[in-house]
């Protein structure tokens, strides 16, 4: 199998950035239907790739062009890894809105936002570290 | 309500900037504890008297160059690549993390030199920069 296009890291910063800062403001004012509305969006980016992730898009598109180039490339399987572990999350927070626990919904958003800003500003991405320590026990082809 | 939900975002912002405080202290003391490396192997050192070993990844794009420049510059040394994501468990034995990581391995296999990056490269190779080796 061929290996996937690598990526600028830089694209996903900015996603978790807009994720991180969507959910916090969202959670401020007790506007439910963010939450929902970035799972699809991560959705979108972790299982179709990141030309369909809107935010993917317009770093790609909009910001990149007026940067210098990175400095390094980036394997595209541990970012999609993370933003599939926040869909799962953003996902159990719009059903336990639904189910009328405001409370859990809201924490399992925090957990999302935090992380990615954590990811966003620091560069420490858990759920890559996870994707990483799940390669490492994976048996080597060939 | 809006006052108790601001204060939690405060919070989680604070625990952001603190959490990636003490990683990066936590990821220093780690490289500073860490010189002790186990010995490079004699399948990469070939005999050699110097050996560099360059950690890379499949998406490095300044590895090749590094590479090239330690070949180019360090002619006496033989230069061997080693792919990071398919080598894991030698490239966790020296807990390497970065792309490029070269390591300098004196004629019994042992480290001499650590170089995380391509800038480290760059300096360790600036004739004035470089400590004498024998």
């Amino acid at each position: 199998m061929p290996a996937p296009a690598p990526i600028d890291p830089r694209g996903p910063r900015f996603n978790q950035a807009v994720l991180s800062v969507a959910l916090l403001t969202g959670f401020l004012v007790d506007w439910r239907p963010v939450v929902p509305l970035f799972a699809v969006v991560l959705l979108a980016g972790a299982a179709l790739g990141p030309k369909y992730g809107p935010f993917l898009a317009l770093y790609a598109k909009v910001i990149r062009p007026r940067l210098a180039p990175p400095a390094e490339m980036e394997d595209p399987g541990p970012p999609r890894f993370a933003a599939a572990v926040g869909v799962v999350f953003l996902t159990a927070g719009a059903l336990a809105f639904a189910a009328d626990h405001a409370g859990i919904g809201w924490a399992l958003a925090l957990v999302v936002a935090a992380l990615a800003g954590l990811s966003a500003t620091t560069g420490i991405c858990v759920g890559c570290e996870m994707y990483l320590a799940l390669a490492r026990r994976r048996p080597m082809a060939g | 309500m809006f006052m108790a939900r601001a204060v939690i975002v405060v919070v989680i912002l604070f625990a952001i900037a603190l959490a990636g405080r003490l990683y990066r202290a936590w990821r220093a003391r780690v490289q500073e504890e860490k010189p002790i490396h186990p010995l490079v192997p004699d399948s990469l050192r070939a005999g050699a008297d110097r050996t560099w070993v360059v950690f890379t990844s499949p998406y490095c794009a300044t590895c090749g160059p590094v590479e090239a420049r330690l070949r180019a510059s360090d002619r006496g040394a033989r230069v061997v690549k080693v792919d990071a994501t398919r080598e894991p468990h030698l490239a966790d034995s020296f807990s390497i993390r970065t792309a490029p990581t070269a390591l300098l391995a004196d004629g019994d296999g042992n480290v001499t030199a650590r170089l995380v990056g391509a800038e480290a490269v760059d300096e360790y190779l600036r004739p004035a920069a470089r400590p004498a080796t024998g």
